[in-house]
């Protein structure tokens, strides 16, 4: 057969594409398994962190989340727990960063009044720049925050809000965008709380 | 020498002809990642994966593929073994894998794999294209983590994420930004241009 032939390159394409595409299709196919329960773990660890227990590398994660959240409702908006003698309100979220959804978990004082713990489980947001909202330090300027009022995500120093009491946190240096976007995903799911849970103030 | 022994292979793609600072390819990714040493070496050692597998690939497909469609089965090619890096990283190191997100799937569009395929693999044996692939991508490693280590040093004062620097260190945030990347680059590819064309003047 003639290689330059219309029909031996629409061939040979077609039959290179179907065997990658198959194989690719195998890899996915064996890992899948590991990939849920990876993100599984990830997902329950963030609920641990956003109800605010301190989460270590040697624990074991499926436990304390068994034990933190024993009647957890798939189907709820929302979770309640008790943590050292606190009721918290634990809850997923969801919004749109610069590059695409950004997940994550926030915990509030069941009056709504603190923020708790905030984690963040997906986002697409640029390495480096955006995608500094996963550290620890940013994270960590929600713990304790006063979000009565909604939060501000403000362009700081870079260094991080330790005051709790203001109810604002320091931007990412260098990524406006995606701090804007935390700050509006963030009051946006406090809204959603005070809603749902308007009965119970 | 003959050009191409493994030798002078390993000259070549290291200095002589360096990927990054004689032929300019990958730079998306040399200001991308590059404010970062972990980020850097991981997305340095899926590019050298990348390289050496699409390389033998081609090298050992090439008999096969017409010339009309060669380009766009090595695209294929490459995004396979792409795709391939990204599911073992979801799988087995799920947080490399959060921390690099969406810079997995660029490897797909670093110009030096394909400019390696179609270079070398395109016209030689499989296992002479593997080495081309690694030194290819040896020299794209070690310049990335001269320039990774200026900007994560000044930008964040930490090395691999340990603070090196003094607590009353400002970080310079333009460190952090693309626009280092850039003069980090150039000032690279000056020096190196002065000490090659001092080498050929002698």
């Amino acid at each position: 057969m003639k290689k330059d032939s219309l029909f031996y390159t629409v061939l040979v394409s077609v039959v290179f594409a179907f065997l990658f595409v198959y194989l690719l299709s195998l890899a996915y196919g064996a890992t899948k398994g590991k990939v849920e329960e990876n993100q599984k773990l990830i997902e329950a660890r963030a609920y641990l962190v956003a109800a605010g227990i301190e989460v270590d590398n040697g624990m074991d994660i499926e436990a304390s989340f068994n034990s933190s959240f024993p009647n957890f409702d798939t189907e709820s908006a929302y979770q309640t727990t008790t943590v050292k003698g606190k009721s918290v309100v634990v809850s997923p979220f969801k919004g749109n960063g610069l590059w695409g959804t950004i997940t994550g978990v926030i915990g509030l004082t069941s009056d709504l009044r603190r923020i708790v713990g905030f984690e963040i489980v997906t986002h697409v947001e640029t390495p480096g720049l955006g995608g500094r909202i996963d550290e620890t330090w940013f994270k960590d300027q929600f713990k304790g925050e006063y979000a009565e009022k909604g939060i501000i995500v403000k362009h700081g120093a870079g260094g991080g809000d330790t005051d709790p009491d203001n109810g604002q946190v320091d931007g990412i240096t260098g990524a406006s965008r995606t701090s804007d976007a935390i700050q509006v995903i963030v009051n946006n799911q406090i809204d959603i709380l005070k809603k749902d849970l308007g009965g119970m103030n | 020498m003959n050009d191409d022994s493994p030798v002078q292979i390993l000259k070549n793609n290291i200095w002589y002809s360096n990927p990054i600072f004689i032929q300019i390819l990958g730079i998306c990714s040399t200001l991308a990642v590059t404010n970062n040493l972990t980020n850097t070496v991981i997305m340095t050692v899926g590019l050298i994966f990348v390289a050496v597998f699409t390389n033998l690939t081609v090298s050992l497909l090439k008999n096969l593929i017409p010339r009309k469609v060669r380009m766009i089965l090595q695209t294929l090619i490459i995004a396979f073994y792409v795709i391939i890096v990204d599911i073992l990283l979801r799988a087995y190191l799920p947080e490399v894998s959060k921390s690099l997100g969406p810079y997995v799937g660029l490897i797909i569009t670093n110009c030096i794999i394909m400019g390696r395929a179609e270079a070398f693999a395109q016209s030689h044996g499989p296992l002479i294209s593997m080495w081309d692939g690694v030194t290819s991508g040896l020299g794209y490693m070690w310049v990335l983590m001269i320039i990774a280590f200026v900007r994560e040093l000044m930008g964040f004062g930490t090395l691999f994420g340990i603070t090196v620097l003094p607590a009353g260190f400002t970080p310079w945030t333009i460190m952090v930004m693309a626009p280092s990347a850039f003069f980090l680059l150039g000032t690279f590819i000056w020096v190196a241009k002065t000490i090659i064309l001092r080498q050929e003047a002698k």
